[in-house]
């Protein structure tokens, strides 16, 4: 199971990476393995507005929908289009070529992100 | 291997297998089976799509051996389609509607002899058909013997099907035509082979005693066949527009509104709901199975509503992503104004995606025909 140290991560399994004033997120590794195969992805609008705990985005596999939680909030300024053509991107590299949404970060507290010691620790209790 | 609602999930003689290669248990029809393997349901459903075989374990099914000095009418009665047409060696899609002309399921049946027919019939329903059979079998001269707990039922689907089940048996599987089935020996091991199953492309449903079936199994395994789980079945199955009971079949429709009127011989003589049927047919549907396909990204889903004019008009009965179309593709009733006439369109998490009628299957099939 990975799960990069450089990531932050949430308990509903989407990961961002923060840089300056901008987040990239997605799905994690225990995320894709768990949906199966995703078939499907509906992306945010760019300049959709997004609080913590948003469902801002959809995923589809083989057997269901499943919403993705936005992990940040703030105002949408990009979403991976390459995943309407291949959404099997998720799966493959989910911290990398399958990232959703890139976010430009409007609240200050985080602190509902956890660390990949907490995230390990929270997969381990599952 | 049978199954009460409040019991814990009955298990197939091959639950060890799956447990083995790592499947993914999950219950259905009261059974703990494998939706998936770790390939994955897409990957499984390629393996039988693009010209691999794939081997599935389907024995929470039932099969039904009718027998007897009457068995030929006991089945013009029961089932809707002609059973006289048959010959030995041959298998018959067909319906058990109730009084109302509705479903009571769907089954394929086999002839083995002018007195002995042998039923396949559906996981979910298998206990409601038995006693139904059985609830009708008194007024003939037949007996009904349900053999599903002894039975074991392997589906082996795919273009290397034959090659794979040719080297566990000295029958030439050539002579096994489509819609045929012989009685051979696998494995050594008594088996009844048919050329059917519910995929689209060639291959086999294999019948076979509990105690021969981790050999045989395992045997296919080993030579190649992908074990294949529920999950990549449903999408092979539904790419082909083949109906499941409770979706594009229920207790609700007849087989006018289900589009099986070919399999409803209405000039072979009385059965169980003709006449409900035939004055359903003259009536009209009271909703009506269309194929569709999506024109726009989306996933259709059971249970999302077919739009038209701005209002509900249907609902999805089956619906998927189909890799091989490019698109989603859906199996809806809708009401029998818009069977033909209307712009339609699929409301996805609240939008209306453009859909537009075709004809199924939704791909090529490959049945050997």
């Amino acid at each position: 199971m990975s799960i990069p140290a450089d990531l932050k991560y949430t308990k509903d399994h989407e990961w961002v990476r923060i840089e300056g004033d901008t987040a990239t997120l997605g799905l994690t590794d225990h995320a894709q393995e768990a949906l199966g195969d995703i078939v499907f992805v509906e992306l945010p609008d760019e300049g959709n507005t997004i609080e913590v705990g948003d469902a801002f985005a959809v995923v589809e596999s083989v057997k269901a929908v499943s919403d993705v939680y936005a992990p940040i909030a703030g105002e949408v300024v990009g979403n991976n289009e390459a995943l309407e053509e291949t959404p099997e991107k998720v799966n493959e590299d989910p911290y990398g070529d399958g990232w959703i949404a890139k976010v430009k970060i409007s609240g200050e507290d985080n602190s509902h992100l956890m660390d990949a010691d907490a995230y390990s620790k929270l997969l381990e209790e599952e | 291997m049978s199954a009460a609602s409040d019991s814990p999930l009955a298990r197939t003689p091959l639950f060890d297998e799956h447990i083995r290669l790592k499947g993914k248990m999950v219950p259905f029809a009261g059974f703990d089976m494998p939706v998936q393997y770790p390939l994955g349901a897409l990957k499984e459903y390629q393996a039988v799509r693009d010209g691999n075989a794939g081997i599935f374990d389907i024995s929470h099914m039932g099969q039904v051996r009718i027998k007897g000095a009457d068995a030929l009418a006991f089945l013009q009665y029961l089932t809707t389609n002609d059973v006289s047409k048959l010959v030995d060696g041959q298998v018959q899609y067909a319906a058990l509607l109730n009084e109302q002309g509705t479903f009571i399921d769907d089954i394929t049946t086999y002839r083995i002899s002018e007195n002995e027919y042998y039923l396949c019939i559906n996981a979910a329903n298998r206990h409601k058909d038995v006693a139904h059979l059985k609830e009708h079998a008194v007024d003939f001269d037949v007996t009904v013997s349900d053999e599903s707990d002894d039975t074991v039922l392997l589906a082996l689907q795919g273009a290397e099907s034959q090659k794979l089940l040719q080297k566990l048996t000295d029958t030439n599987l050539d002579n096994v035509g489509y819609y045929r089935f012989a009685l051979i020996r696998l494995n050594g091991a008594d088996a009844i082979v048919s050329r059917t199953g519910y995929t689209g492309e060639d291959g086999f449903e294999i019948y076979i005693h509990n105690s021969d079936a981790t050999a045989i199994w395992q045997l296919l395994e080993n030579s190649g066949a992908v074990p294949i789980g529920l999950a990549a079945r449903d999408m092979l199955r539904s790419e082909m527009g083949y109906a499941l009971y409770g979706h594009e079949i229920n207790d609700r429709v007849t087989p006018v509104e289900a589009r099986l009127m070919w399999i409803t011989k209405l000039d072979k003589g009385n059965f169980i709901g003709k006449e409900a049927v035939v004055t359903r047919r003259t009536e009209g549907p009271r909703q009506r199975l269309v194929f569709l396909k999506l024109t726009a990204r989306g996933i259709p889903r059971e249970h999302y509503k077919v739009v038209a004019d701005g209002k509900e008009i249907g609902e999805v009965t089956s619906g998927m992503h189909s890799p091989l179309a490019g698109c989603g593709v859906a199996i809806a009733y809708v009401e029998p104004e818009y069977a033909a006439e209307g712009d339609l369109a699929i409301e996805i998490r609240g939008k209306p995606v453009p859909a537009e009628r075709t004809t199924s299957p939704f791909v090529r099939s490959n049945v050997r025909k």
